[in-house]
């Protein structure tokens, strides 16, 4: 564990010298990144200017959800993305190798390999949204909602994780398949509003299929005191179960895993 | 002339026609924006009865009908020529006697949304199975929509190929270009049926041109404008067009000036 620690700390070290080795790229995408906060929250503004409620949320708790959605998709953007790209080269040109060689765990390491530092001004305005979202909203939260809030959008965070580990160890066995991720980054925008306003069928597209609905929905309704007990309870259970099938999963993937050459 | 727009023609659909299977993909990102949209705004006006005089229905052939204006109209050529800009190798395509971006380019976005539309034709008729909108359309507005989607297309080439050449200045012309996005995404249509817009925003965003290739083509295919709507949005198109033209080749021919100076 310490080890794994050391390994993720020292990739961090190195991926912030890039990010600060091309500073004014930087300072380009931390731009762009506050123009589309500027979409964001202007497509909220003209929503509510003209209804009360989007099903029965309100303005307060829309721009929690957006907090939540962008604490997601700074996880996709910051870490799957750039380890995806990384990782499809690496089985297309046998580099992956060099990874199972290392003494750590593997699937570990191809998750960190490539952190874009820089996303981590996000996960502060993801957090100010949602602090702004709850001060908005008026209604008092207690203890228990922001726990069980807390603790569902980590596990909601770690099901789409376990998601992202499932579909990319898949190119183990389909060695083609490396359009694996993007069906989960084509469908996280159904993320920033509550998975109510969809019809059936693609509701349980992003509940059952591409959980979206469970890492951003879900972690909110606990903190409207919408779950009961036994709900909240559920959804971290299939967090967890999640993660650890999908560890079985990478294990199984990669004893197949036979490099490039051969 | 007509010989070399076709010989174009032809090899550009047989590079297009290579990606066909990343093409769906691309579909898929693109079709799940308007979708999302579709379900929030249609929620609200379930719940209110009306927004702005637009029920339910009215939503969701907005916005099913919006995805195949946007196939039509779109402009791919800062995909296709700024790297191309940037790293020198569109010299090759100067040394052509024709013009490469309103030859060839032009073109190349062609081939690639006839291919879009045939894959998108099937996942509409599946969409539209689904969301059974109350599609409007008549014979007359269908074809009336189509000489104000060839105009539309044509306004937004220009558009695009405006930013595109900006590449000959500045390599940070993707950022500029995602800047130009968000503003036309909020004032163009794609958010939201331009009504709905609060007052000043709204009265900016029917004189830019964005909304002349996404609103207007839209509304004209759902029949839902007026004779005399129709004339001043096409009277605007006109010119806009005439506007993007001049600024387009003035840009391009500056740019050109600057390229050949800096001797890449």
């Amino acid at each position: 564990m310490r080890r794994i620690l050391r390994v993720i700390s020292a990739h961090v070290r190195v991926n912030l010298q890039q990010d600060l080795a091309y500073r004014v790229d930087t300072l380009v995408n931390i731009a762009t990144m506050m123009a589309w906060l500027g979409y964001d929250l202007a497509s909220i503004a003209v929503l509510f200017g003209s209804a009360q409620n989007i099903n029965g949320w309100l303005a307060g708790d829309i721009i929690v959800l957006l907090g939540v959605f962008r604490m997601l998709n700074t996880l996709m953007m910051s870490i799957v993305w750039p380890n995806t790209e990384l990782f499809n080269r690496g089985i297309r040109e046998g580099t992956l190798d060099y990874v199972f060689v290392m003494p750590v765990n593997s699937q570990a390491l191809i998750s960190i390999r490539r952190i874009q530092v820089w996303q981590v001004v996000n996960v502060f305005v993801a957090a100010a949204l949602i602090l702004a979202g709850i001060a908005t909203s008026g209604t008092p939260v207690s203890l228990g909602e922001a726990v069980s809030f807390l603790v569902l959008m980590v596990s909601g965070a770690a099901l789409i994780y376990a998601l992202w580990i499932v579909l990319i160890s898949l190119t183990f066995w389909f060695t083609k398949f490396d359009n694996n991720v993007s069906l989960l980054q084509a469908l996280i925008d159904t993320g920033r509003w509550p998975a109510s306003v969809y019809p059936m069928w693609m509701r349980l597209l992003v509940t059952f299929v591409v959980p979206i609905a469970v890492a951003t929905t879900v972690p909110v309704q606990a903190l409207r005191g919408e779950l009961s007990p036994l709900e909240a309870v559920g959804y971290f259970a299939v967090g967890v179960a999640g993660f650890g099938l999908a560890s079985l999963v990478w294990r199984a993937g990669s004893r197949r895993y036979s490099g490039a050459s051969s | 002339m007509l010989q070399i727009y076709k010989r174009f023609w032809a090899v550009n659909w047989a590079a297009q026609w290579q990606y066909r299977a990343n093409l769906l993909m691309y579909l898929a990102y693109w079709v799940v924006s308007p979708i999302v949209f579709l379900a929030v705004w249609s929620s609200i006006a379930r719940a209110q009865g009306d927004v702005a005089g637009l029920n339910a229905g009215d939503f969701t052939a907005y916005y099913l009908t919006l995805l195949p204006v946007d196939i039509v109209t779109a402009s791919i050529t800062i995909h296709i020529l700024a790297s191309k800009i940037q790293d020198g190798t569109v010299s090759n395509a100067l040394l052509q006697p024709v013009h490469p971006v309103l030859t060839n380019v032009l073109v190349d976005n062609v081939a690639f949304k006839a291919l879009q539309l045939v894959l998108f034709v099937p996942i509409w008729i599946a969409l539209v199975l689904l969301f059974q909108p109350p599609l409007t359309y008549t014979l007359g507005s269908l074809l009336l929509s189509v000489p104000v989607l060839a105009l539309g297309f044509l306004a937004n080439f220009l558009l695009s190929g405006i930013i595109t050449a900006l590449a000959f200045w500045t390599t940070r012309v993707f950022a500029i270009n995602e800047a130009y996005f968000i503003l036309a995404n909020l004032l163009g249509g794609s958010f939201v049926p331009l009504a709905i817009l609060p007052g000043p925003l709204q009265g900016l965003a029917r004189l830019l041109p964005m909304q002349l290739w996404l609103y207007f083509p839209t509304q004209v295919a759902l029949n839902r404008l007026s004779a005399g709507e129709i004339a001043l949005n096409t009277a605007l198109l006109m010119g806009w067009l005439i506007v993007l033209f001049m600024v387009f080749r003035a840009v391009w021919n500056a740019g050109l000036k600057r390229f050949s100076a800096v001797g890449a």
